[in-house]
């Protein structure tokens, strides 16, 4: 329809392209190279110059691979139990910062926030010196008149470390995204909701979640992606002991890269696996999340 | 419609480059190897510097600054007498990481960010070698002695007849025990020595009884368990083949130590630090470990006089078995980013490779006990121990050491030890039987050989 130049639409568009490129650029090389070689390498076998290509040698291994079960239950068991859990108490959190009548907010949410500004290794360290046999847990538990606890002997105690540790860790860093929803949500609202007669239950469910159902879907995405990959708890908490009663499924990968007998390509084809489950889990909660049409 | 699919995208494409690229997981350290990040390769000062105008420097890696860093700066100071210019440049990383560094540099063919020298757990050494032989110069013409170390741990860092590590520390297994606690029950140490299993629970019960703490103290997972197959000489590997499911010894070490649990003569500990403080904080009455445990057992200045070290109990019923194992020891490998390979092999030849001087001098101050066989038969092993009671303990380590059964787990210890700890963690947790446990660690490491 018109011929001279690029008009005004293109010219935005491109500049908004020009912005894009740097990044794009960089993920590309950091992040879709290394993926499409990890893709590669998971049809092929062997190491250094002596590599044939396999098939799907490395994931029909996947199938038959005991240790690999173990580890994707227990990472199931921290995706099923502490998400949830981490979520809805950054939720009830967030609320509680947001309403106008609170004194020193800024202490609160400083506090709360504080778990994620620590290394994921020294806060291992803290928990794990917490739950120690004749750690501060412990010492608690016996003053008040409860058995004491083997948390790192058994099993599944060793498992509710972690998602205590996670919990502590992450609520503080989804509550700041709640926080910021919640301050985007008109306040005027909630005061034509008071007029009607909605109870703080009602206009919380009612308005608040609904509002904040984009940034809720965010943050579920988010967690459940770096619940899949969690790695720093289970190496520096609980070693995935006992057993392997505690290692996630990254974990189990750098076993078999760096401690056993080395298997890049097993390796690789569990990474793909991963990934596979976290796109697939993505979509199901974008599904779900958005009913926008 | 459209909108919702793209949306879908994008959310998958963000959960995947959290996952693949920037979030540092496992599979970024499997696919990025080949791009080193620039933070990494200026952190490490690279071997190549040593080559530059007749510059006399070796980077060493290795990880502890009481034992082995130690003894690489007493043997710099011996080596300085007569080569003034030389120099060590030490670089302390945590075991694990040198081991990842290592598997970093073969996978990628880029051998640049290596050290001249490196010190190699002995466990290792097969694994790697068969791996990544591009990582070792083969040692075995470079006119070292190989015969004045003692064979068993020689073999470890042997590999079809080459020689890829000088040997550093012994690490012969002691049982140490408190004498004081012994004493408690009425009996002696010299009742602890030369027992078998079934002999030695039924007195360490009579020291629990007397003290109210366990008789032994574990690591947890398999270390003990290796320790009582290897003082039988039961490999868990023969010949490529695996050895578990029906390793009588295997199973006698896993029936005796879940009687020992059950009967509060053994408490596991399996956090590291947990497991040394229960030694120092008088938890338990002894504890089974390599030798180099020993440094850790005179942490506690307080109990001089209050240990002795005796011999670990041997399997009931076992042919072949012994009072005698081993754990742990590493060895000096050269890697093949060593321009100056002479200079090299004149400096391991001139202090790990001979120097008594040396060896002499790490016994007592860090407590490293030479694998150098002319070393042991020097004055200094033969003083006594006043932490140990006026035992001339380093003797009788040596004597330990010359008694271990020959034991081979091929490329796999990391794999068997991985499979033996989820075994012993069933057995003990959960009551699990001990037939199927062993058919399960065999049908793991037959699973991992297959690859």
């Amino acid at each position: 329809m018109k011929k001279k130049g690029l008009n005004m639409e293109q010219k935005r568009s491109l500049t908004g392209w020009a912005f894009l490129l740097p990044a794009a650029l960089l993920i590309f090389v950091f992040c879709f190279y290394p993926m499409v070689q990890a893709l590669i390498l998971s049809f092929q076998k062997g190491t250094g110059s002596a590599v044939q290509p396999a098939g799907f040698a490395n994931y029909v291994r996947i199938l038959k691979d005991a240790t690999f079960q173990q580890c994707l239950f227990n990472t199931i068991f921290y995706f099923v139990i502490q998400v949830p859990i981490m979520l809805i108490l950054a939720l009830i959190l967030a609320q509680l910062l947001n309403s106008p009548n609170i004194k020193g907010k800024g202490i609160y949410r400083t506090m709360i926030f504080l778990p994620c500004a620590t290394s994921l290794v020294s806060y291992s360290m803290i928990f794990k010196s917490l739950f120690a046999n004749d750690g501060l847990v412990n010492r608690v538990l016996s003053t008040v008149g409860i058995p004491t606890v083997d948390w790192f002997q058994n099993a599944w105690a060793a498992r509710w470390v972690i998602v205590i540790a996670l919990v502590w860790r992450w609520t503080g860093y989804n509550m700041v995204f709640y926080l910021a929803g919640l301050q985007n949500i008109d306040y005027s609202i909630y005061e034509a909701a008071r007029i009607d007669g909605a109870s703080p239950l009602q206009q919380f469910v009612h308005l608040t979640i609904p509002l904040l159902k984009p940034t809720i879907l965010l943050t579920a995405i988010m967690s459940t992606s770096g619940t899949l990959q969690l790695f720093d708890e289970s190496v520096n908490l609980t070693a995935g002991g006992p057993g392997k009663a505690t290692m996630t499924l990254t974990h189990y990968i750098y076993n078999i890269s760096f401690v056993e007998t080395p298997k890049f390509n097993y390796a690789a084809a569990l990474s793909v696996f991963i990934l596979v489950v976290v796109a697939v889990l993505s979509a199901i909660q974008m599904k779900v999340g958005d009913k926008r049409d | 419609m459209k909108k919702k699919n793209a949306a879908a995208l994008m959310a998958a494409a963000m959960a995947a480059s959290l996952l693949v690229g920037c979030g540092g997981a496992a599979s970024s350290e499997t696919t990025s190897t080949a791009e080193s990040t620039p933070a990494e390769s200026t952190a490490e000062s690279t071997a190549a510097d040593t080559t530059a105008d007749g510059d006399e420097t070796l980077t060493v890696w290795a990880w502890d600054p009481n034992f082995n860093i130690y003894a690489l700066k007493q043997a710099e100071a011996i080596y300085q007498k007569d080569h003034p210019n030389f120099k060590l440049n030490i670089e302390e990383n945590v075991y694990s990481d040198i081991e990842t560094k290592l598997i970093t540099a073969a996978t990628s063919e880029d051998y640049s960010t290596l050290p001249d020298l490196f010190l190699m757990q002995d466990y290792s050494y097969h694994k790697m070698v068969a791996n990544f032989p591009g990582i070792y110069t083969d040692l075995t013409d470079s006119g070292l002695d190989w015969d004045k170390f003692s064979g068993g741990k020689l073999a470890d860092s042997t590999v079809d007849g080459h020689h890829y590590g000088l040997p550093f520390d012994n690490g012969a297994s002691v049982m140490a025990v408190r004498s004081d606690m012994i004493e408690n029950a009425g009996l002696t140490v010299d009742d602890f020595k030369d027992l078998t299993w079934s002999e030695f629970e039924e007195k360490a019960q009579k020291v629990v009884d007397a003290n109210g703490v366990p008789m032994l103290t574990s690591s947890g997972g398999s270390e003990l368990i290796i320790e009582m197959m290897q003082s039988a000489g039961a490999s868990p590997v023969v010949d490529g083949e695996v050895k578990i499911a029906d390793n009588a010894a295997l199973k006698e070490s896993l029936t005796v130590y879940k009687d020992m649990v059950d009967k509060g003569i053994l408490a596991e500990y399996t956090d590291w630090d947990q497991y040394i403080a229960s030694m120092n904080d008088g938890k338990a009455a002894g504890v089974i470990n390599g030798c180099w445990i020993m440094s850790s057992v005179q942490a506690a200045a307080d109990q001089s006089g209050k240990w002795a070290i005796v011999n670990m109990p041997k399997l009931d019923g076992i042919d072949g078995a012994t009072n005698y194992a081993n754990c742990g020891g590493a060895s000096w490998a050269v890697s093949s980013n060593c321009k100056n390979t002479e200079l090299a092999f004149d400096f391991l030849k001139s202090t790990f490779g001979s120097s008594v001087e040396l060896y002499d001098d790490l016994l007592p101050n860090a407590g490293a006990i030479s694998s150098y066989l002319p070393a042991a038969e020097s004055d200094v092993y033969n003083q006594p121990s006043e932490f140990y009671g006026g035992q001339t303990v380093y003797k009788d380590i040596v004597e330990f050491a010359g008694k271990v059964p020959a034991f081979d787990c091929g490329a796999y210890y990391s794999d068997v030890r991985s499979a033996l700890t989820d075994a012993v963690t069933n057995v003990v947790q959960n009551n699990a039987d001990i037939d199927s446990e062993m058919q399960n660690a065999q049908d793991t490491v037959e699973f991992n050989i297959a690859g």
